[in-house]
């Protein structure tokens, strides 16, 4: 497995601690973290803990099932960025009830999710780039 | 599985079970690895175990025997191990294991569970008291079963290597079902106190799982299958 697609695994868990404990803590006092946070426990658990579990997973397998190799790593290495550069960003922005940061924030993770779109059609369409790889 | 031969240079027999002991690993598959009790490693293991006698036989680092042995006493001395690779490997099959199809079978309930709440209620987007404990039961009893279920059965195939099992796997099941239904009967009910245990719960048993996926995904020996 690819050290990217096992550090979104890793990371997704991370994420999944964190929106947890994050609503926990909101759950027995509202007050001692600031700002929105239900909407920030809610994307932390969809687009922290959900989305990059699936984007691990999906980049290992859906080339192997598809048949053909990853479109490209170069976009996969990108989105790994992006993903992780704009999540933080959003959830400072709700936190700090700043919504320039949520914007921000929202704008690279959108860019991550293109990014996985484009590099999966282009890879399960049956025209890859390659030859077959096996699955394994 | 690793096989190691403590032996001296000075030794008369230790050729005869090195070469006994090289060629069941090799027909095994095992890792073999003779050590001399003259060098570092061979001295600090010699005097860890107290041996007195050599060659002495260690397989995954527990002492098993000492002497020459015959290549039928040796097969005997594999057997429980080549027994353990077998059940390991078999749980290792390409069918779910019982935790596995557990955590699937439940999410496929939470999900029938809260789409009829959701459905009944109307409550998807509204913002009535039944909305947190149907969303709940969507996002964390099937979407956060799926998971549960899916991943500790295909990571260990991607990377190669094993999920913690025994206990946990069920320790992680029993907690996430307490929690599920804790957290969403808190929700119907309005009792507070159940809706905190519930989440409570339910984050320890995320816990169990980032505990047992862990080495899969970082394991301790240098990762060999890096693509």
């Amino acid at each position: 497995m690819h050290k990217r697609n096992r550090l979104f695994v890793s990371i997704a868990l991370v994420y999944g601690l964190l929106g947890g404990l994050i609503a926990l803590v909101r759950l027995i006092d509202p007050s001692l973290i600031p700002g929105n946070v239900p909407r920030a426990h809610g994307h932390i658990m969809l687009l922290g803990f959900i989305l990059m579990m699936i984007y691990g997973i999906a980049l290992h397998v859906l080339p192997r099932f598809g048949g053909f190799p990853l479109y490209s790593e170069q976009m996969a290495d990108w989105q790994l960025y992006l993903a992780n550069a704009g999540l933080p960003l959003m959830i400072a922005g709700w936190l700090g009830w700043r919504d320039m940061l949520v914007m921000a924030g929202g704008v690279l993770t959108y860019g991550a999710i293109v990014l996985f779109g484009l590099n999966m059609i282009l890879t399960v369409r049956a025209k890859g780039r390659g030859k077959t790889i096996p699955v394994q | 599985m690793k096989i190691e031969l403590i032996v001296s240079g000075v030794c008369p027999f230790c050729l005869e079970a090195e070469k006994v002991w090289r060629a069941a690993a090799a027909d095994h598959g095992f890792e073999f690895a003779v050590l001399d009790i003259a060098q570092p490693e061979g001295a600090v293991l010699a005097q860890r175990l107290k041996l007195q006698t050599v060659p002495a036989l260690l397989i995954d680092g527990t002492l098993r025997a000492v002497g020459v042995q015959s290549p039928e006493e040796a097969l005997a001395l594999l057997q429980p191990a080549r027994q353990e690779a077998h059940d390991r490997m078999q749980q290792m099959g390409f069918t779910f294991s019982p935790d596995n199809r557990g955590f699937i079978l439940a999410a496929q309930a939470y999900l029938m569970l809260a789409g009829l709440g959701l459905l009944l209620n109307g409550s998807f987007l509204s913002d009535n008291a039944a909305r947190p404990a149907f969303l709940h039961l969507f996002t964390l009893g099937f979407m956060l079963f799926m998971i549960y279920g899916l991943a500790s059965h295909m990571l260990p195939r991607f990377t190669g290597n094993p999920i913690r099992e025994g206990v946990w796997p069920w320790l992680q099941m029993g907690l996430a079902h307490c929690g599920v239904i804790g957290h969403a009967v808190g929700y119907l009910a309005g009792w507070h106190t159940l809706i905190v245990v519930g989440a409570v719960l339910t984050w320890l048993s995320l816990a169990a799982f980032a505990f047992r996926v862990w080495p899969v995904l970082w394991p301790a020996e240098p990762y060999s299958n890096s693509r």
